[in-house]
């Protein structure tokens, strides 16, 4: 069989077409969804918050639960296209760091003493899934992490008066993360 | 040296191979979102399928997702070199001598 100049230019076009639609179709699979779902939850709650803690702590937490069930919505129809394998060894890893965030420090250590604090600790433990998730799989997601992380950081110890309007940027962070990886990231 | 494979060079299986060679490793494709993408018949798509799996540069799953039969598709290790070499190889063809 000989292939020709024109077979191989041929061919080469073919691919790159078939490359290209492909790659568009994928990068509605990279999670850009859940950054853009988990960045208007965020923003939402931490508004609440700053509104009235005390009067909005009930739909902030209704705001949490939907953003749960639709992340579910979302990743059950995405599997039925494209699926990743489970990385049980992650998946371990992550169950460690919510169990000794969420049991472990509130149940034995006591807690925390106000809403800022727990917004804020929470913020941290779920930042810390981010950045573990970017060094495992060497991507984005190190960079969000540490971002966030930082923000929450600094509104905490540094300028406490602007606690909640960083917690808003950091649902800005993770939005704004979204379009990067939907339009850019490969 | 890159060598052209003739396996791979079947334009429907090009067209494959370049579509999942685009997942990252250890992700699978449905196989109906495949043929939906590539625009093939069920029939065509399970042919290529069976003569690139035959050569192991793809594996092919089947599992039950909501009591329902599924098949995923993902290319081997062996199937992007495979692929790779064959492009290095076209584009060596059209390459100045």
């Amino acid at each position: 069989m000989n292939i020709t100049q024109e077979d191989a230019q041929r061919a080469l076009q073919d691919i790159e077409a078939s490359r290209l639609a492909m790659r568009g179709a994928i990068r509605s699979h990279r999670g850009h969804l859940f950054l853009w779902l988990w960045g208007l939850v965020w923003i939402v709650m931490s508004a609440l918050f700053w509104a009235d803690a005390h009067r909005f702590q009930y739909a902030a937490t209704a705001v949490g639960v939907a953003g749960i069930i639709a992340s579910f919505a979302i990743g059950m129809f995405q599997n039925r296209q494209i699926r990743s394998r489970i990385d049980k060894r992650f998946v371990t890893v992550c169950a460690v760091l919510l169990g000794f965030g969420y049991l472990v420090w509130p149940i034995f250590f006591g807690g925390l003493s106000s809403y800022k604090a727990g917004f804020g600790y929470s913020t941290l433990l779920w930042m810390q899934l981010y950045i573990v998730a970017g060094i495992w799989f060497d991507n984005y997601l190190l960079w969000v992490g540490l971002a966030v992380s930082a923000l929450v950081v600094a509104g905490f110890l540094l300028v406490p008066g602007l606690f909640w309007a960083l917690t808003i940027l950091c649902g800005a962070v993770l939005v704004g993360s979204g379009f990067y990886v939907r339009y850019f990231w490969r | 040296m890159s060598q052209l494979d003739y396996t791979i060079h079947q334009p429907a299986r090009l067209q494959i191979m370049s579509a999942l060679c685009q997942l990252l490793e250890g992700e699978r494709v449905d196989f109906t979102y495949l043929k939906d993408h590539l625009g093939l018949t069920d029939g065509n798509l399970g042919a290529h399928l069976s003569t690139l799996e035959a050569r192991d540069y793809i594996a092919v799953d089947k599992e039950f997702v909501a009591r329902r039969p599924k098949t995923f598709v993902a290319v081997t290790p062996a199937g992007r070199q495979a692929f790779a070499e064959h492009v290095a190889a076209l584009q060596l063809l059209l390459a100045p001598k």
